[in-house]
């Protein structure tokens, strides 16, 4: 599937703004299932100087300094992506069990595997806990095949957590989410991503969008759309496996990838430092998604 | 061996279980110690030399700053004046093994920070590298110029049981001691000159020339290279080192507001604009180095740095990212580590650490906890090592549970016993275990290793924890050769390797700032104390002064400082005003402040100013003493030394150090000063308007403040006058304490700092105001400033100036043209000196992390 995706930033500071220097990441990231054939971020004021990286993961990294004073700071990312379903969708049935999964990660030597073991420890907004651990095992008994497993946790997780955009901010701790059984996307992703490492697998967090489909006979509005975020799971010899507790789904063409990293830390949107601009600004993000095929 | 010549008190039975480097197990003396031993023994005069070496190290401000001591500044540098002495050929094969393992961790930091063959080949578990904090993701990829990317590499060795040494752990990030060990150089040169002579000595400055050699060849442009050495600022802990440093190898000391980062480039704000920057010595840690991608909340970093970095306008050293190699856990797995990527293990032995992130190490390990040592894997402020054997049973319990929640944040180590070095203990020697810092540096090829390093000895036979925060003692470290060490040309002695080039242009802003407002503030603690004294003298003279001058004398007082506002008597408001540094304009406070401000240009003072500085920060920690010694009688006398001190320091500053723009500030500061102070005391003492007796007490009390009274009485035989008296402080330019003598001297720094290229020929603003004062200041006629009368409209002033007054003069009555002139004056200074502000000094602006907002996502 092809898309075009618009994703507006804007801040509104309270007082001017000398100077800043910012990373964003908000242009969609290459990877087996997608292919980023144009982006383009539009800063406004304009910036003094821009340029893009690929950062640690492969994630595209946008750093810029704007140097002339402002009050209103706008980011326009505009991005024309191509989508697929992940390979061969997932065998649910099939593939290997939680038991023999868990003995790879622990004991293969090949390099893959090796290398996804730094998505099995703790991340600066994932630590693993005893509350985690309870709450995830039940899913994972060792002959039961992973795939299986992290779609009965993923479906769990639907079912568990309320889906309240006013009850966390960004930084829920993961603590806290587990208290309260509910969150937004992205604390649904740490909490299985939680519970996925304290079963002993290695998970991603991923961020992006998701398309959404306006009722029937309706036309869609603009706008509407919203970034989101889910997770991946490695099975050893196999590979990375997207799913979506928020939508109790295996992630697919819909699900258009910005960035992945260990947990939100790694892939925040946009951050950075500025001087002056008062107290509190204001920030607004609309997002469109738009199907181009 | 021959012990019999030895004082026997000197020496000391060898302890049983640990190595002593200068006795063996039979209580003989080793051969390298010999001639060492009885030269010192020889010295009757150590204690002398002992204060001597101290005196050296507080006048060259060598000092550690105590964490979490807020009361105790800094404290002077422990030097032990027993020398660590290493043979050259023992240092020969420590030296061989120690460039083996530069090398080694340089490849590994290159693998790290690139390929990741060490994870992905399997030869070290990916949990060894990826749990540990020092693991930069942002800096992936970054790599430095030429073969070496560890540009610096510390190693702290103690000597076993066995004698040889062991190393116990790496300091890669921005490792410390190298400066404190050339300072430990220099002292024991100057305490000891023959027997260092004679000792043959190998010398540190070629280490330093290596250094300083390296960091400008990572310039794109070695020939023009812009080298700058960052520090977190005077509060750190190794500060004085950083100044030292930075002074010895000619780059200028930069702090975070000295720097921003422009159009990918980084440049230092300095007197004539931005500069650019292109290598930087960072003694700032790794994560606090860039708050847009490290540690968000920190102000020790500049924003932007590391794309700086990225892009290759910069080069940082050592570089961001490798404090990894710290990473205790590699210990364990350095034979594989040295395998891989060399080809062989290391012949320098390291301790035996277990890691908990080993299933097999964690079950050893909590099976023998008692005989552990317990370490953090990562290594921050109060993040200690655990002696588990200390611990009760319950702590083991509690440390054994720590470990089982979190293993792979632990590593242990057997109980080492260092090796004992002898150390002064009053007139005696005493056994003390030692460990010992070197230092590598890369060079075009290979690596360098400074022929000794900073040798630490703990406080006591049996101390465990070796460092500066718990009381340990430093000392130089002697690798001596049986004969003389043959130099290169360049390397004769300890001097700097480089002076001080194009200074004027490399001064930061801060810097200058701060040399501005330290003359400020010498100069008003100065006359501040002056009229004290005054006000002190009068108060208790023998003819006592009426209460009509005691009330104007207070009343300057007032002005020139902020007095009491309660209605403690007199005195008492006069002894709280000198001490409590707590009120603002207290003598105190602003001698505090002028400290504060010498620490911050200290790369610029020299040791002659540091000694007085240090005389200075002595009279104010005795003052309060002092004060109540004297209570009643004569207080006065107390505050001569501070006189004295800060007059030592204003004469040493105008005659040590080079006419610098560094040294102008500090000037114009003292001299903007001195024009408000001599105006406020005009302005308390002769604008109000007394009966003769009264009016010539107060003259002469400004006269005395002004240091002016003795020519005064030598000019006019006594005659006290109010209009001789102004002639004398605002018009004579032979005196230097008169307005005019400092608008003058103002007149001359400003035309001699930089100015804009510009073909137009009009003043600057600053020339402009100052101009004003003078022609203010010039063109009164004397007898108009000195009249008591109204001025009237057609400016007729024709009543005699010093026609006597019988009869006591209305309190409210006053000479307004005086006071409107000097009013007018004092408002012209102020607006000088916001001129300079705003032309020459930085204008930080408060950041703030870019908030992160719960809107953004779904």
């Amino acid at each position: 599937m092809r898309y075009r995706v618009k994703h507006i930033t804007e801040y509104q500071y309270a007082g001017r703004v000398s100077h800043c220097y910012n990373m964003a990441h908000l242009m969609p990231r290459n990877c087996q299932r997608q292919q980023c054939i144009s982006s383009q971020l539009d800063i406004l004021p304009g910036s003094a100087f821009n340029v893009r990286r690929e950062d640690y993961y492969g994630n595209w990294a946008h750093h810029f300094e704007i140097h002339q004073p402002h009050k209103v700071l706008k980011i326009v990312a505009t991005s024309d992506v191509e989508t697929r379903t992940q390979a061969s969708v997932i065998d649910l049935e099939l593939g290997v069990t939680c038991g023999q999964a868990r003995e790879m990660m622990a004991t293969s030597r090949d390099s893959d595997t090796l290398l996804a073991r730094e998505f099995l420890l703790d991340s600066p907004m994932v630590s693993v806990n005893d509350e985690l651990k309870n709450y995830a095992a039940p899913f994972f008994a060792d002959d039961k095949p992973l795939m299986t497993a992290v779609k009965d946790l993923t479906a769990a997780i639907y079912r568990d957590f309320k889906y309240s955009p006013a009850s966390t901010t960004v930084a829920t701790p993961i603590n806290e989410v587990m208290q309260t059984r509910a969150g937004v996307c992205q604390d649904f992703a740490h909490v299985q991503i939680g519970c996925l490492r304290a079963m002993g697998f290695a998970a991603k967090y991923v961020s992006g969008y998701l398309e959404t489909l306006p009722p029937p006979g309706q036309p869609k509005m603009v706008g509407t759309d919203a970034s989101h975020a889910w997770l991946s799971v490695y099975a050893p010899g196999e590979g990375w496996f997207e799913f979506d507790p928020t939508n109790n789904c295996i992630a697919a063409e819909q699900h258009i990838i910005t960035a992945w990293g260990r947990d939100y830390f790694d892939v925040t949107p946009l951050c950075g430092v500025i001087f002056g601009g008062g107290k509190q600004p204001l920030l607004s993000v609309s997002v469109d998604v738009m199907r181009l095929t | 061996m021959n012990t019999s010549a030895m004082r026997p008190d000197w020496l000391y039975p060898p302890s049983s279980g640990r190595h002593d480097d200068m006795l063996t197990a039979d209580g003989d003396l080793r051969a390298h110690w010999l001639e060492i031993l009885d030269s010192l023994n020889g010295l009757e005069d150590i204690p002398d030399r002992q204060q001597k070496a101290l005196r050296i190290l507080r006048d060259d401000g060598a000092t550690y700053n105590i964490y979490g001591d807020l009361n105790q500044q800094s404290t002077t540098w422990n030097l032990d004046l027993v020398p660590n002495v290493i043979g050259s050929e023992e240092w020969a094969e420590v030296e061989s093994g120690l460039l083996e393992r530069a090398e080694l961790f340089n490849l590994v930091l290159r693998d790290i920070y690139g390929e990741r063959s060490l994870v992905r080949n399997g030869v070290i578990p990916p949990e060894a590298l990826f749990c540990h904090r020092g693991f930069l993701r942002a800096c992936h990829g970054i790599q430095l110029p030429g073969e070496h990317d560890l540009i610096l590499h510390a190693v702290d060795l103690i000597r076993e049981p066995s004698g040889g040494f062991l190393v116990l752990g790496d300091r890669t990030q921005s490792p410390s001691g190298a400066g404190y060990a050339l300072e430990n150089r220099t002292v024991m040169s100057r305490v000891f000159p023959s027997l260092f002579r004679d000792s043959h000595v190998h010398r540190l400055s070629a280490f330093f020339q290596r250094l300083r050699a390296k960091l400008l060849s990572l310039s794109p442009d070695p020939a023009q290279a812009r080298v700058a050495l960052l520090t977190p600022g005077p509060h750190n802990e190794t500060y004085f080192e950083h100044a030292y440093m930075a002074n010895y190898m000619g780059f200028p000391l930069v702090q975070s507001d000295d720097l921003m980062v422009r159009n990918g480039r980084l440049w230092m704000k300095s007197l004539d604009g931005l500069k650019r920057v292109d290598v930087l010595l960072r003694r700032v840690d790794d994560w606090f180095c860039d708050p847009v991608e490290l540690r968000s909340d920190s102000r020790l970093g500049v924003p932007g740095l590391l794309e700086v970095v990225r892009a290759g306008n910069l080069v940082v050293a050592n570089p961001l990212g490798s404090g990894i190699i710290e990473n205790p856990v590699f210990l364990k797995y350095l034979p594989q580590i040295a395998r891989a990527l060399l080809g062989r293990e290391l012949r320098l032995p390291s301790v035996n650490t277990w890691w908990c992130g080993d299933a097999e190490d964690k079950q050893y390990v909590l099976a023998n906890l008692k005989d552990m040592v317990i370490k953090p894997v990562y290594r921050k402020p109060g993040n200690m090592s655990v002696r588990a054997c200390e611990l009760d049973q319950n702590g083991l319990q509690q440390l054994a549970q720590r470990i089982e929640q979190d293993p792979l944040q632990y590593v242990a180590q057997p109980y080492l016993k260092a090796g004992h070095l002898p150390a002064l203990d009053g007139s005696q020697l005493a056994p003390r275990p030692s460990v010992l810092r070197s230092f590598a540096v890369a060079s075009a090829e290979s690596y360098t290793l400074m022929p000794g390093g900073l040798t630490r000895s703990g406080a006591e036979e049996n101390s465990f924890v070796i460092a500066n925060q718990a009381g340990a003692c430093s000392k130089d470290t002697w690798v001596v050769d049986s004969e003389p060490e043959r130099l290169l040309s360049s390397e004769h002695a300890e001097e700097p390797v480089a002076t001080r080039e194009a200074e004027s242009i490399s001064l930061p802003s801060r810097v200058v700032e701060n040399l501005f407002w330290m003359g400020r503030y010498a100069e008003r603690a100065e006359s501040t104390l002056r009229i004290l004294r005054t006000t002190f003298m009068q108060f208790s003279s023998e003819s006592p002064a009426s209460p009509v001058v005691k009330t104007h004398l207070l009343q300057a007082l007032q002005k020139m400082a902020i007095l009491l506002p309660d209605n403690l008597p007199a005195d008492q408001q006069l002894e709280r005003w000198v001490r409590d540094g707590t009120l603002s304009n207290s003598i105190a406070s602003n001698l505090n402040s002028m400290l504060f401000c010498a620490d911050q240009a200290k790369e610029l003072l020299s040791s002659d100013t540091f000694r007085i500085i240090n005389d200075i920060r002595d009279a104010l920690v005795k003052l309060p003493n002092e004060l109540n010694n004297s209570l009643g009688s004569a207080p006065e006398e107390v505050l001569d030394p501070l006189v004295t001190a800060l007059m030592a320091f204003a004469g040493l500053t105008q005659e040590s150090m080079n006419r610098s723009f560094g040294w102008r500030f500090m000037e114009l500061g003292r001299r903007l000063e001195r024009a408000q102070q001599i105006n406020t005391a005009i302005r308390g003492l002769l604008v109000p308007v007394v009966n003769e007796n009264e009016q010539n007490r107060l003259a002469e009390s400004l006269l005395l403040t002004l240091e002016t009274l003795i020519s005064y009485r030598r000019r006019y035989r006594g005659r006290m006058s109010v209009q001789t008296s102004l002639d004398l402080i605002l018009l004579d330019k032979s005196n230097p304490r008169s307005l005019l003598y400092q608008l003058e001297t103002i007149a001359e720094h400003l035309r001699a700092l930089p100015h804009p290229a510009t073909v137009l020929h009009e003043l600057s603003d600053e020339e402009r105001t100052l101009m004003q004062a003078e022609v203010l200041i010039k063109l009164t006629p004397l007898k108009e400033l000195s009249s008591e009368e109204e001025t009237s409209p057609s400016g007729q002033q024709n009543a005699p100036q010093e026609q006597p007054r019988q009869t006591p003069a209305n309190a409210a009555l006053q000479r307004d043209k005086l006071l409107s002139a000097m009013t007018r004056c004092h408002q012209l200074m102020g607006a000088l000196n916001d001129q300079i502000t705003d032309k020459y000094f930085d204008h930080r602006e408060a950041s703030q992390q870019l908030v992160r907002n719960s809107m953004e996502i779904l």
